[in-house]
């Protein structure tokens, strides 16, 4: 190819190679249906993204951190049915809202207290968390669904500000927030160096165990945050919420450009690894692809794109 | 005369403007053991890895009985016949004894071949008993000390009926019965004609146990001598030789009579025994001694990255608890870590970002975003005063050589001020011009009051840098000298264990 392909290769491999095929998508949805590129469309995919990118948001931080937290679909579901059940009991959305978030934070502080002070892994970890949370949540509710929420709760997620979907502003205004805290404050540089070189940020009087605590507490109160918008969508907690979360979150995460090994990615990557996911759920819903046929999609598209990245 | 099995000619190698290995000549005989000394960095480590076929050469010729051949990876040497053994050990340990000895060589079955563990453990019991080792070869390798490994890590060469042995200091760590064992392993050797080279930092084994010397002094072989007609002062100096000694620039100041840095029967995690030592305002201390003498663990535990167990440590005359490097960092204290890679610098951030991450404090405007101008300009200004070449802060670390690399550690320090200053080794693997551009930073830096801890186990730096030194013998201070009462020579001679010390 020689250095001209070696060029398109090094831009294709960063953002603006996302952001193309991310257009590709695009197009090919627009030919394929009349409907996809409608302005009611178009708002409607950033409402269904608004969940992921959250629930990414706090992901990309744990990855970026060098670790890995595999709990968050079950903490989402956890913290949706908190939020319920504080509400049917108290009447009060903000109690509700409080205690969904306070337990993503508390399970957060728990898988963070636990990879650095007990020194086990953070895959597994989180892996056991997953399971713990998902059977917390099943046993609180006994399987079965919180119904009756106060109307106005169903807002967040299924509410309209001037046409725009409310969870889609929220999750545009936690993006912001993260974004500077990542690139324009001390932690984020503190973070990103850690992910990338555990000893040499130790040494560089880095106070790592507070940080690697820290990336799991957020990751476990945006969790929550997740969660209460799907709870809200619904006007219902249900306990078996977010199933395989943890999934797309990952997904968009290292589409974005983040590596498993921690240290590189940003939080623009993971925002557009969000997009191709969701522009990918909504076109193939309009096409009428088979359900069963997406996931093999989504798990094509994930290889491919680690198979490109793979060629530094 | 017999003749040689091993014969290597004008071998060179780089790495990067380092010369590793400049016009080397070498030759074994079958049956030989045959000592390859010199000072750390002398290149003996290189001539193994090409050997191995680890990594290549630049330039040379390999002939094995005469014939010349290429060793292009370390599969091809091993179907040669030369097998390695080094320092770091290459054994698995949740595996036994036998499946270790016989780890990518097992003798299997026709049916698929699968493992046959009836064989594979008669064989290696025969083996065991033909060297009298008394292991049990059902034994995991993780139950055993270091010095059984390593004799199971030499089983393990010789099951592929190695003819060439590599021992890279194979006797380090291992205790004195251990090194009997192993010797006696290697008499046996060479009676069934194997031919071995073996590294060692301690004069006495080559004497006790080889039958040549050869000895490597900056990449050159600068002579081989037969062991029976050579002594211990001949080798010392040929090893150190006449250096130039403008490289080293002395310093303007003497250093103060301020205690900056105490510790009383200070000990630590790694440490063999208790320390006592003091550093002065605007001093450089030496500390020194031979690969494994405990240096590195001793400046891990004053920077508080290595957990301190008993003793005192005392800064400015105040008694500190040091938990974490984050600890030292308040009192004003900097660490230079020996390995600048994995230790030292984020290789794959940008220069300005690994100048500024021990003191990132200094940039945040408005008590929490960072002003990325204010980066720009600290590490512009740090990197121009340590002629970092390139002069570009954005590049990234890992692209720069290994000498401005050095400079970016000791820049990330810079910025913050420090009063102490820990370095490992900070002149390991960069070229002749780099090193002195860092004896000169040090300079200045002890002229400015900065108290220095200087690790190293070059003996004619330490001897032509430092004001006074100590030299560590197994984990213990031996003696202490001034460097304008001594040579490079006598600090070789204790630190090696010889007449001088107390």
């Amino acid at each position: 190819m020689g250095l001209k392909g070696s060029k398109i290769k090094k831009v294709l491999k960063g953002e603006l190679g996302l952001v193309l095929v991310l257009i590709f998508i695009g197009i090919l949805f627009s030919i394929l249906s009349n409907y996809f590129l409608m302005p009611k469309n178009l708002l409607n995919i950033t409402r269904q993204i608004s969940t992921n990118l959250i629930v990414a948001i706090g992901m990309t931080f744990v990855i970026l951190c060098g670790e890995i937290d595999l709990s968050v679909g079950s903490v989402a579901a956890l913290a949706g049915v908190a939020t319920g059940s504080f509400m049917v009991l108290t009447g009060s959305i903000y109690l509700g809202i409080i205690a969904g978030i306070s337990i993503g934070m508390l399970i957060g502080v728990i898988n963070g207290i636990l990879v650095v002070y007990g020194k086990v892994q953070s895959f597994i970890v989180t892996l056991a968390m997953l399971g713990i949370a998902r059977g917390l949540a099943l046993f609180w509710t006994n399987g079965k669904p919180i119904s009756g929420l106060l109307e106005m709760f169903g807002f967040f997620g299924a509410g309209y500000i001037k046409n725009i979907p409310a969870s889609s502003i929220i999750a545009i205004f936690i993006f912001f927030v993260a974004y500077i805290f990542l690139n324009r404050t001390k932690h984020g540089t503190y973070i990103k160096s850690i992910g990338a070189n555990r000893e040499v940020a130790r040494l560089s009087a880095i106070p790592i165990n507070r940080y690697r605590i820290f990336v799991f507490t957020i990751s476990g109160i945006l969790c929550g945050v997740g969660g209460i918008i799907i709870t809200s969508r619904l006007l219902s907690a249900q306990p078996v919420a977010a199933t395989g979360l943890e999934l797309d979150v990952i997904a968009a995460v290292i589409l974005g450009g983040a590596s498993l090994s921690g240290g590189v990615g940003t939080l623009m990557g993971t925002l557009i690894g969000a997009m191709i996911i969701g522009v990918i759920n909504n076109g193939m819903n309009l096409v009428g692809i088979s359900a069963f046929f997406q996931q093999i999609v989504k798990g094509i598209i994930i290889l491919v794109a680690v198979l490109v990245k793979r060629g530094d | 005369m017999e003749q040689a099995i091993l014969k290597l000619k004008n071998i060179y190698k780089h790495f990067g403007g380092i010369k590793a290995l400049r016009d080397v000549d070498f030759s074994l005989k079958k049956g030989e053991i045959h000592a390859l000394i010199g000072e750390n960095g002398a290149g003996k480590s290189t001539l193994i890895k090409i050997l191995t076929g680890v990594t290549q050469m630049d330039e040379g010729e390999i002939f094995i009985y005469g014939k010349k051949i290429s060793i292009e990876n370390p599969v091809v040497a091993r179907f040669k016949g030369i097998a390695a053994i080094y320092q770091e050990l290459g054994l698995i340990e949740n595996l036994s004894v036998a499946q270790n000895i016989y780890l990518g060589n097992e003798p299997t079955k026709k049916f698929m071949g699968w493992t046959d563990n009836r064989i594979l453990l008669k064989n290696s019991s025969d083996y065991l008993k033909e060297f009298k080792i008394e292991i049990d070869p059902n034994r995991k390798v993780s139950e055993l000390g270091l010095g059984q490994k390593r004799i199971i890590e030499i089983l393990k060469a010789l099951s592929i009926n190695a003819q060439i042995l590599l021992l890279d200091e194979a006797a380090t760590g291992m205790s004195k019965a251990e090194i009997d064992i192993l010797f006696k392993i290697m008499y046996n050797l060479k009676k069934q004609k194997v031919s071995m080279i073996y590294i060692s930092h301690h004069l006495e084994e080559v004497f006790k146990i080889c039958d040549m010397v050869t000895v490597l002094r900056n990449g050159k072989n600068v002579g081989t001598f037969k062991v029976s007609n050579v002594n211990k002062q001949t080798l010392i100096k040929t090893m150190i030789g006449r250096e130039v000694y403008d490289e080293y620039p002395r310093r303007k100041l003497k250093p103060s009579s301020d205690v900056l840095l105490q510790t009383e029967d200070f000990f630590a995690e790694g440490m063999l025994k208790k320390i006592s030592l003091k550093l002065y305002k605007g001093e450089i201390l030496g500390i020194t001694g031979i690969i494994g003498a405990g240096k590195s663990e001793l400046g891990g535990a004053l920077f508080g990255s290595v957990k301190r167990i008993s003793g005192k440590l005392k800064i400015k005359g105040r008694e500190v608890d040091l938990r974490a490097p984050k600890d030292a960092c308040i009192y004003r204290m900097a660490y230079i870590p020996e390995d600048r890679k994995n230790q030292g610098l984020f290789l794959a951030h940008s220069v300005e970002d690994n100048l500024l991450i021990a003191n990132i404090n200094k940039i945040i405007v408005g008590k929490l975003f960072l002003s990325l101008r204010k980066k720009r300009i600290y590490a512009m200004d740090i990197a121009k005063k340590l002629r970092v070449i390139p002069l570009d802060v954005l590049i990234r670390a890992q692209n720069l050589s290994g000498g401005n690399q050095q400079k970016v550690v000791i820049g990330k320090w810079m910025i913050g001020n420090p009063d102490i200053v820990i370095m490992d080794e900070p002149t390991r693997g960069i070229d002749v011009g780099a090193k002195t551009e860092v004896y000169n930073l040090i300079n200045e830096l002890a002229d400015s009051g900065v108290g220095i801890i200087f690790l190293s186990s070059e003996f004619i730096e330490v001897k032509n840098i430092c004001d006074r030194i100590l030299i560590l013998r197994k984990g213990a201070i031996v003696n202490e000298v001034k460097s304008d009462d001594t040579s490079s020579e006598e600090i070789l001679t204790i630190a090696l264990g010889g007449n001088n010390s107390r």
